[in-house]
């Protein structure tokens, strides 16, 4: 049966069916599109093939990344499989330029920046030389006895986050700068004179941020640093969430509110399942993407994850999260306590998935390496990300590690 | 195809605008459906132009809004003229008027700055084209408000009251994708993604809007630039880049691409130097070699 043959009655299952099959498929249709699809299709010529499908990709907002689905389902049940003249166009995913090869390795770009930012005159840098010795300390060789030092430089490190003014302006009572437009506003009332000043400023921007960490076995040595990154943050920023995950997702912002690390970590012991187990990061991420990426994520917020990357699942299921969170956050950084090894290259096979869709890959093995983030975890205005980027592209990952490896301490000699 | 499509295409190249179906379809849909058109699509493809040539052919006022980080209502919607309404208060008040009267008056829509969303809605003459440009630079706190201007086209101003849209106006939002448009934004509108055009399509517009190339120069440049789009670029030139580039070349009296000149020319359609830098002398040549040759990629 051709389509120009369908009276209206066949032309709404048709519809219903390909929108069933399109959601099959992974791509959000809602309903409403739907009665746009029909009102569209009411008014074009069914008997073109070519025109129902142009009509039905605008109708029901099929984005290019999801084109190569629409075509296969609408060759499938549209225009039946005996079919000819269904002509697929080649399938084009949309390119992120932001985020294709996006991988950058902060040592490498920075590395000339932390040799001078050791004597800098900081206000927020640790003065005491002992202090100064604990930013290089790796996680991992730290003892008991350090971990109150390092707790405490985490939270100055944290604080610095909450410094930078917004681009925007609001009003504001009594302070910031006087707002002519308002003040005029408000002089209407009184009959032209100038009583009551109004004031605008420049707000404090606060980041949004997502943290997502794997507490896995191969992560045991670096999680409770990592934790205390994390408490710090949400001091600074409250709407930052921390997530923990090793063969499944848990939400752990509640616990942040500890105060002791040590009484933090065995609660979460107790909470989380698996803890300290094996890691499924693949399907931890999707779970993310799926149950907490539309709240909790937006075009302001930054996603950390923080992983070795040794992945047991399908890297595929790892690089369609990310890439899924990236579509929708500002930035997607992965911190990996492994990358602080001069030798390091991404290559295990989840690693080298998620790779092309982070905006930043950088270590996490000691304060001075967190250091470094900051700027990337501010939610507005431009982190040098694309200095980075072209830093990454320009050699490729593997030899700006070599090349600049010896300017860092190796975490096993020292 | 529908005679009204075809017909839409035909007056959008009259208009100098290459049109295929897709767009013709989008624009058509849009209009007999009543609905916003959201158009995405990487830098330089035509997007803007899209709701400027819809304008020309429907002779429609094009109102744009550009949006901005920080973009708020005062400069998008309305704001009152507040020093006019001083100096009407200050006279009033000399020539002895009732605060009552007085207020009636400042509060009119005498005294209200129309900005572009509201200029939409009141415009009297006929439906405006409504350009809102580049809507993912603005934040998801105007996305939202945007959203309810646009389902019910109509705006309420505290002092004033409701106003609603004597014409619904055309709109057409273009998005660069640099952020995820919000799902109820998307759904409200028709959506059309253009993609770089293909080697005919290019030609066709390289002919349309830059007459002194001749035919081979348009096919060697839209066969260059295409393999250009095959690489990955930092920047990947568009269509206006293109257009830069033919009549840079037509300047220079180039009815074929040469290497020397292509060197001295690529900055019109390389703008990074990291692009540029990746393009070594031997590479360039070979690409030159192949828009002239033809066929090969």
């Amino acid at each position: 049966m051709s389509p120009g043959a369908r009276d209206r009655a066949d032309l709404i299952v048709a519809l219903a069916r390909l929108a069933g099959g399109l959601r099959d498929a992974g791509v959000r249709v809602a309903l409403g599109d739907e009665l746009d699809a029909a009102a569209a299709l009411v008014r074009i010529d069914l008997a073109d093939p070519d025109e129902v499908r142009r009509a039905l990709r605008c109708t029901l907002r099929i984005r290019a990344a999801d084109v190569a689905a629409f075509e296969r389902v609408f060759a499938r049940t549209w225009l039946g499989a005996a079919s000819t003249t269904a002509r697929p166009p080649p399938a084009r995913a949309l390119s992120r330029p932001a985020a294709a090869g996006g991988l950058a390795l902060l040592r490498g770009a920075l590395a000339t920046d932390d040799d001078r930012g050791d004597d800098a005159p900081d206000g927020g840098e640790p003065g005491a030389t002992a202090q100064a010795l604990y930013r290089k300390k790796p996680f991992d060789r730290c003892d008991d006895r350090d971990v109150a030092v390092v707790e405490r430089l985490l939270d100055q490190l944290a604080r610095r986050l909450a410094t930078r003014r917004s681009r925007r302006w609001i009003p504001v009572h009594g302070r910031g700068r006087t707002d002519l437009r308002r003040s005029l506003r408000r002089a209407v009332v009184t009959g032209g004179e100038l009583i009551a000043l109004a004031h605008r400023a420049r707000p404090i921007e606060t980041a949004r941020i997502v943290l997502l960490c794997d507490t896995s076995g191969s992560m045991e040595a670096h999680t409770r640093f990592l934790l205390a990154f994390a408490r710090a943050l949400r001091r600074v920023a409250d709407r930052t969430e921390v997530f923990a995950f090793n063969t499944e997702l848990v939400r752990i912002t509640a616990w942040m509110r500890l105060s002791r690390l040590d009484v933090l970590q065995a609660k979460l012991r107790e909470a989380v399942p698996d803890w300290s187990g094996g890691t499924r990061i693949g399907e931890c991420l999707a779970a993310f993407a799926s149950r907490h990426l539309r709240e909790l994520v937006d075009s302001r917020t930054v996603v950390v994850i923080v992983s070795d990357g040794l992945d047991r699942g399908d890297p595929a299921v790892l690089a369609d999260a990310v890439r899924r969170i990236r579509a929708r956050a500002r930035r997607v950084l992965w911190l990996n306590p492994l990358a602080g090894d001069p030798r390091y290259q991404p290559t295990a096979a989840g690693m080298a998935a998620a790779a092309p869709h982070l905006d930043l890959l950088a270590p996490a093995h000691d304060v001075a390496s967190l250091e470094r983030l900051l700027p990337y975890l501010r939610g507005c205005g431009a982190a040098p990300i694309r200095s980075l980027m072209e830093t990454g592209r320009a050699s490729p990952p593997g030899r700006s590690i070599d090349k600049r490896g010896s300017a860092l301490p190796d975490p096993r000699q020292t | 195809m529908r005679p009204e499509i075809r017909q839409l295409i035909d007056a959008m190249v009259g208009h100098g605008y290459v049109a295929d179906e897709s767009i013709a379809t989008a624009v058509f849909l849009a209009r007999e459906l009543g609905r916003p058109l959201l158009v995405e699509g990487d830098a330089g493809v035509g997007k803007t132009e899209i709701g400027k040539v819809w304008a020309r052919i429907a002779g429609a006022e094009l109102i744009r809004l550009q949006c901005y980080e920080g973009l708020d209502v005062s400069t998008a919607l309305y704001e009152w003229n507040y020093p006019r309404q001083l100096l009407h208060v200050r006279m009033a008040e000399a020539a002895g008027q009732s605060t009552e009267a007085m207020e009636g008056t400042v509060f009119s829509r005498a005294y209200l700055l129309e900005r572009p969303l509201l200029r939409a809605l009141t415009r009297a003459e006929g439906p405006a084209l409504l350009l809102i440009d580049e809507i993912d630079r603005a934040d998801e706190a105007f996305e939202a408000f945007l959203l309810e201007v646009l389902s019910d086209f109509q705006v309420t101003i505290p002092e004033l009251g409701t106003i609603r849209a004597v014409h619904v106006p055309h709109v057409v939002i273009t998005s660069n994708a640099t952020r995820e448009i919000g799902d109820a934004l998307r759904r409200r509108c028709l959506y059309l993604y253009v993609d770089h055009p293909d080697l005919d399509k290019e030609v066709a517009i390289l002919r349309s809007r830059v007459p002194g190339a001749s035919e081979a120069l348009a096919v060697e440049i839209a066969r260059f630039v295409g393999a250009l789009r095959g690489r990955d670029l930092v920047r990947t030139p568009g269509v206006a880049e293109t257009l830069d580039w033919a009549r840079a070349l037509c300047r220079l009296h180039s009815d074929h691409l040469d290497l020397e000149t292509v060197e001295a020319t690529l900055g019109c359609v390389i703008k990074d130097q990291h692009d540029r830098r990746s393009l070594g002398a031997n590479e360039l040549a070979g690409m030159v070699g192949a828009a002239r040759a033809g066929g090969a990629r």
